[in-house]
């Protein structure tokens, strides 16, 4: 069914459940939590590495934002991003409002600070005498920080997984400054799986929104499953 | 290739540690480094390692200041030592993998890929040396099991051949059996006897009088800051010129 307007207009378009639908609007969750997660984990590691690894002044304080940043709320978030993306905004001539670009911002936004602590803490929890090991073998610093790292490893994963979780299944920033945006031939342009679920339940069409939530639920699952895994497969010292 | 500390002087947080302490360890023996518990036996070590530099006084390899020279200079002499821990400290890995991580680190970074990506695919094998090294502690039939799946006498044992593998001239023991039962501490002794031979020098901190008894040539007491007394293992335990170190051995004195 599509209501038009005089001119042609559609002025609400009903998508019906077309697989080509529910396709694109996978890949666009896809796209953009996939690639705000690798840019978190690209900045977020090094200074979870740095803070672990260094001491300095304001060491406790800088852990203290960073853990305030694991719960800030997304809907804040999105409005902050598309005030930063806006025309007045300092991103403005980036033209980036209601783009898949502007929901991976403010994505990075929400997991960057859950990828940092995560790895924070993993990195953290690495023993002092097995650095101390690394190094008395003829390790130069280099050497303990890999050595910290592949000790780490299963903490670091968990993070980027945990990262990867909290973008997916986030709603408020990203309906905010991607606009919940679908081409008239049903294709997503920055429609994810949870602002999708949360129009066709709206409109009613709960068969669709249940399918869309089914398909977000595995992929959680599936983020959580690998997440237990390791946590299994990473523990233990000595019998 | 002599490790010596001379006239060293180092304190933490100003508390002093040490006064004016001085030791060698020459190739091809054993120092034992006796003392009570929190006397500073670690710290001492851990100067001989070279992982801090003293407040004073200096550590010499071969006559050489190791802190008067640069960085680079410095991890190759640090590369000449091999150290282990009260606590194994084993890294999140294979037993060979473990006991060759000294070896790794010594190799061109070209070659350590080479090695991570053969290893991914399943084709590693321990080099002669390391090999030797854990079959110097009976364990070269565990090389290819998770070091986590090790009781903690064989972990401690790996930690031994990890240092071990790379041939340092000298090797530092810090309270190595402390933890263990006595199958394990035999086998770490009959090690540290053999190193030895091989014309390892060795310094091992220990609290048991017993142990330094067995395995030491030399003895060093280190008491109240300082070491009070330093000389032939039969002498020190038999013919002591300081009190102390009378009462020391003989239980006597409380810290």
């Amino acid at each position: 069914m599509v209501l038009e307007l005089t001119t042609g207009a559609p002025l609400v378009v009903d998508f019906p459940f077309e697989w080509h639908y529910i396709r694109s609007i996978i890949a666009v969750s896809l796209y953009v939590s996939l690639v705000a997660v690798a840019l978190s984990t690209l900045c977020s590691l090094p200074v979870a590495l740095l803070i672990g690894f260094t001491e300095f002044r304001g060491k406790t304080l800088l852990t203290s934002l960073i853990n305030t940043g694991m719960g800030f709320p997304s809907v804040v978030v999105g409005l902050v991003v598309l005030f930063a993306v806006s025309n007045q905004g300092p991103l403005g001539s980036f033209d980036l409002v209601f783009t898949p670009e502007a929901m991976i911002l403010s994505q990075f936004v929400l997991a960057a600070p859950v990828i940092a602590g995560v790895s924070l803490a993993a990195v953290s929890s690495v023993e002092q005498n097995v650095r101390d090991a690394a190094y008395a073998m003829g390790g130069t610093r280099t050497d303990v920080a890999f050595v910290t790292i592949k000790e780490a490893r299963y903490g670091i994963a968990t993070a980027v997984l945990a990262g990867f979780g909290r973008a997916i299944s986030e709603v408020g920033s990203v309906l905010i400054v991607g606009g919940n945006i679908a081409r008239s031939d049903g294709t997503s342009v920055t429609r994810t799986l949870t602002t999708a679920i949360q129009l066709e339940a709206r409109q009613g069409r709960f068969e669709t929104a249940m399918l869309l939530g089914a398909i977000l639920l595995v992929l959680v699952l599936a983020v959580n499953a690998i997440v237990v895994r390791l946590g299994n497969d990473g523990g233990g010292r000595y019998r | 290739m002599t490790l010596r500390a001379t006239d060293v002087y180092h304190a933490y947080d100003d508390e002093t540690v040490f006064e004016e302490v001085s030791l060698s360890v020459s190739p091809g023996e054993v120092v034992a480094i006796i003392g009570p518990s929190g006397v500073g036996k670690s710290t001492l070590l851990r100067l001989l390692a070279l992982f801090d530099a003293p407040d004073d006084g200096s550590i010499e390899y071969d006559g050489t200041d190791v802190w008067a020279v640069g960085d680079r200079e410095r991890l190759e002499y640090r590369r000449r030592i091999g150290m282990v821990f009260q606590e194994a400290s084993l890294f999140d890995a294979s037993v060979v993998r473990n006991a060759e991580y000294g070896l790794r680190v010594r190799q061109s970074w070209t070659d350590r890929i080479r090695h991570e990506l053969a290893s991914l695919v399943g084709a590693e094998n321990g080099t002669i040396e390391v090999v030797d090294a854990l079959d110097a502690v009976g364990l070269a039939d565990k090389a290819d099991q998770d070091a986590s799946s090790l009781s903690g006498g064989e972990a401690q044992r790996v930690a031994f051949a990890r240092a071990l593998a790379y041939e340092p001239d000298v090797l530092l023991l810090d309270e190595p059996t402390s933890d263990l039962d006595p199958r394990n501490t035999a086998v770490l002794e009959e090690a540290i006897g053999n190193a030895r031979d091989r014309g390892i020098g060795v310094a091992i901190a220990t609290h048991d009088m017993h142990q330094a008894e067995r395995v030491a040539d030399r003895v060093a007491v280190l008491l109240e800051n300082e070491v009070i007394e330093v000389g032939p293992t039969e002498t020190v335990f038999e013919e002591p010129t300081d009190d102390r170190t009378q009462q020391f051995i003989d239980g006597e004195l409380i810290y």
